[in-house]
């Protein structure tokens, strides 16, 4: 009657993740999205995400099941309306009665509210990540995630103000601690997941920022140099007419070798915070660990960059996609867990999708 | 037929045995489970089906693609019916864009003109002030003394003679690029590289009386009501996201904006030429100063700024049609003003200095 699966509970066995499937077909999801797109005015986004979502965790298996993602895309159609309502709209009265009330006001009214925009910022990462574990499942058994959005929204105010006083120097510390957050408090059912510093203080990331900390310096004076060097004979020619079409495609070119540059020079840093983070997750007796080199990420990262540079975006899904099939590719486990004898968590998912999230652009995984 | 089967209560997989029976499936777990297929959900994953009962219930039924084919045809019903649903879907969304782009397009390019005429000045004045300001910051005044007053009093007079409710000052600034623009509020902007352009005191005084024609029909504050329009519904859709379907909205709407612009062009042609006619000064400078445009440069849009430029074909056209309605009168500015004028902005201003400032 059974084949491959053993019928009942049976104790632990290891856990392999794996990414499966054709990324030819994601491909396609990206043309047909681009057009539903087109004759939309881009309204049809929050359907083709969700198409996109549903098809990447549809590829994705623990062991011989794959994961199911079970979000709609009139949630984040909802949120994202919900998002223009609470912060687009206040957002914009503020700024359009700046025109009116002068100077000091916008001072004094405009400068808090910025603040307010970075809190907003790490409460949409949060409820972002929220959204995804609980559309998510394997074998019908839910993710959530325990932990407030509004603390992470502080945390993540406070420390993008810290990493501004120290000129970056904090943040690799705290992306590690913000998405150790994230990671610790994921629950698969009633099992919790948690994130251990210590394990991922063992993957080092300071000297990989370092060296995109020191290049990156050094392009932008780079850059800069460019693009006064462009200018300068028509600004010295004082009465000769505007930035020519030439300049301006130097000024240009320059901005996109530098956005390459950059990604170059803090590969090591993504590959190093990656394999740091992913080394802290725990889940049970389950470990993790991401086999990423640096000049892997460097590889991915500009592929990816050249795929979207000449579809004009349009290519998104099969990208996401591939970094997927990429990062999978490279997870390993070592622990068993006994995937049998999970049970459901009690409690309902958040009603509303990631709008305030998405109404910023930001994307988790 | 086999499947396994997760009742959404733990993560154990269970192979049970299906069938259908009356367009029913059937299986025995804690008992005998009846899901009729009429509400069922089916998600393919891979080789094989996920089956779902309607509502949130998470448990799941996972069948081989080609069993799940041999037990029912309901697997080709079941995609007809979520094809239509996404049909209906992709119809509702794109009915909705089309009113919006409506909206858009049409409906507040249209409406741009009589919000304009019923702005109170004294609200144009602010946003003027405010605007005057950062533009200040970018285009710094020129020092020549002489030169700006006689710019100012021309601006004072064609003022008078429009019946403008606004006090039109003129002001030569320094900036990288040939243009003249109108501020809501009267403040009207002509560039350094625009007064070296132009040959005799026709051109310049043309330049400024259309810009003066601006301020009087409330071009300006058409534009701002426009751009607003643009910019607040098409970010509202768009969600400020910058993916490229993203921005070639915008683009669209920054595109739509300024063909509307041209409009306001040529009446403002017209407009400044009959101001100079009526203070019975020349209006013969508008085409030849066109023509230069023309032969030399190119303009920049800059948001809610009314340009004097638009594109060249353009300014061909404009050339020609000004022509036709140039009237021959005296010289705006006496050659003591016109050498003054000229001198103004050469006031050993560095732009590479300040570009450098910037970063
Ligand atoms: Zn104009």
């Amino acid at each position: 009657m059974s084949d491959a699966m053993p019928a009942a509970a049976g104790g632990e066995g290891p856990v392999v993740l794996s990414q499966r499937g054709q990324l030819k077909s994601f491909a396609w999801l990206s043309l047909r999205n681009g057009l539903l797109n087109l004759i939309t005015l881009t309204l049809y986004r929050f359907w083709g995400k969700t198409e996109v979502r549903r098809r990447l965790w549809a590829t994705t298996y623990l062991n011989d099941e794959a994961f199911e993602y079970t979000g709609r895309g009139v949630e984040l159609f909802v949120g994202f309306l919900l998002a223009l309502v609470v912060i687009a709209l206040p957002f914009l009265c503020l700024v359009f009665g700046a025109q009116f009330l002068g100077p000091l006001f916008t001072l004094v009214v405009i400068l808090p509210f910025y603040f307010f925009l970075f809190f907003i910022v790490g409460l949409g990462r949060f409820t972002a990540f929220r959204y995804l574990a609980t559309r998510s499942s394997w074998r019908g058994v839910r993710f959530n995630i325990r932990g407030s959005a509004r603390s992470f929204g502080l945390a993540w105010l406070g420390y993008m103000l810290l990493s501004a006083i120290t000129l970056g120097w904090f943040w690799p510390a705290a992306e590690r601690r913000l998405s150790g957050r994230l990671w610790g408090g994921l629950s698969f059912g009633d099992r919790d997941f948690e994130f251990r510093i210590d394990e991922a203080r063992r993957e080092k990331i300071y000297g990989a920022y370092t060296v995109g900390w020191i290049f990156g310096i050094i392009g932008y004076v780079v850059f800069i140099v460019v693009i006064t060097g462009a200018m300068a004979p028509q600004l010295k020619a004082g009465g000769s007419p505007t930035p020519t079409l030439a300049e301006m495609e130097v000024i240009y070119a320059a901005a996109f070798l530098l956005a390459l540059a950059y990604s170059v020079v803090f590969s090591p840093f993504h590959a190093a915070i990656l394999r740091s983070v992913v080394s802290g997750i725990g889940f049970g007796d389950v470990r993790f660990k991401l086999r990423v080199k640096w000049f892997d990420m460097a590889g991915l990262t500009l592929s990816n960059i050249f795929f979207l540079t000449i579809t004009l975006g349009l290519l998104m899904p099969f990208v996401e996609a591939r970094t997927r099939k990429f990062l999978i590719g490279r997870l390993e486990t070592s622990g068993g867990a006994d995937l049998n004898a999970i049970g459901q968590a009690q409690g309902l998912p958040p009603r509303f999708g990631e709008g305030i999230a998405d109404a910023f652009g930001i994307a988790t995984i | 037929m086999e499947a396994r089967f997760h009742d959404g209560r733990t993560t154990a997989s269970r192979p049970v045995k299906v069938w259908v029976e009356d367009e029913v499936l059937v299986f025995h777990a804690d008992g005998e489970q009846r899901w009729p297929l009429e509400t069922v959900r089916v998600e393919m994953v891979d080789d094989r089906v996920r089956v779902a009962r309607a509502g949130d219930d998470p448990a799941r039924l996972s069948i081989a693609l080609s069993d799940w084919r041999d037990l029912t045809e309901h697997a080709v019903r079941h995609h007809r019916a979520v094809r239509r649903r996404e049909l209906w879907l992709v119809g509702a969304l794109a009915t909705s864009a089309a009113v919006i782009a409506g909206v858009v397009f049409v409906g507040i390019p249209a409406a741009s003109g009589p919000l304009a005429r019923a702005t109170p000045p004294d609200l144009e004045r602010k946003i003027g002030r405010n605007l005057g300001g950062q533009v200040s910051l970018a285009f710094p005044a020129c020092k020549g003394v002489a030169g700006q007053a006689a710019l100012h009093g021309l601006g004072q007079r064609l003022g008078k003679t429009s019946g403008t409710p606004f006090d039109i000052r003129v002001r030569a600034v320094h900036a990288p690029m040939v243009n003249a623009f109108a501020l809501p509020g009267g403040t009207i902007m002509v560039t350094d590289q625009l007064i070296a352009l132009a040959a005799d005191p026709a051109e310049l005084s043309a330049v400024i009386a259309h810009e003066a024609a601006h301020v009087e029909k409330r071009h300006v504050m058409q534009a701002v009501w426009r751009s607003f329009g643009f910019g607040v519904l098409l970010d509202a859709v768009v969600g400020g996201g910058t993916g490229a379907g993203q921005q070639a909205v915008l683009l669209l709407g920054s595109s739509t904006n300024l063909r509307y612009g041209r409009a306001s062009e040529a009446e403002a042609d017209a407009a400044g030429q009959d101001l100079l006619t009526e203070q019975g000064l020349s209006s013969q400078g508008m085409a030849p100063f066109f023509q230069r445009l023309v032969n030399t440069s190119e303009s920049k849009n800059a948001g809610a700024v009314k340009e004097l430029i638009s594109d060249h074909p353009d300014s061909q056209r404009r050339a020609a049609v000004s022509r036709a309605r140039a009237k021959p009168g005296a010289t705006a500015f006496t050659p003591t003003e016109w050498v003054a004028i000229k001198a103004t902005c050469k006031d050993g201003y560095d732009p590479l200095k300040r570009v450098r400032s910037l970063f």
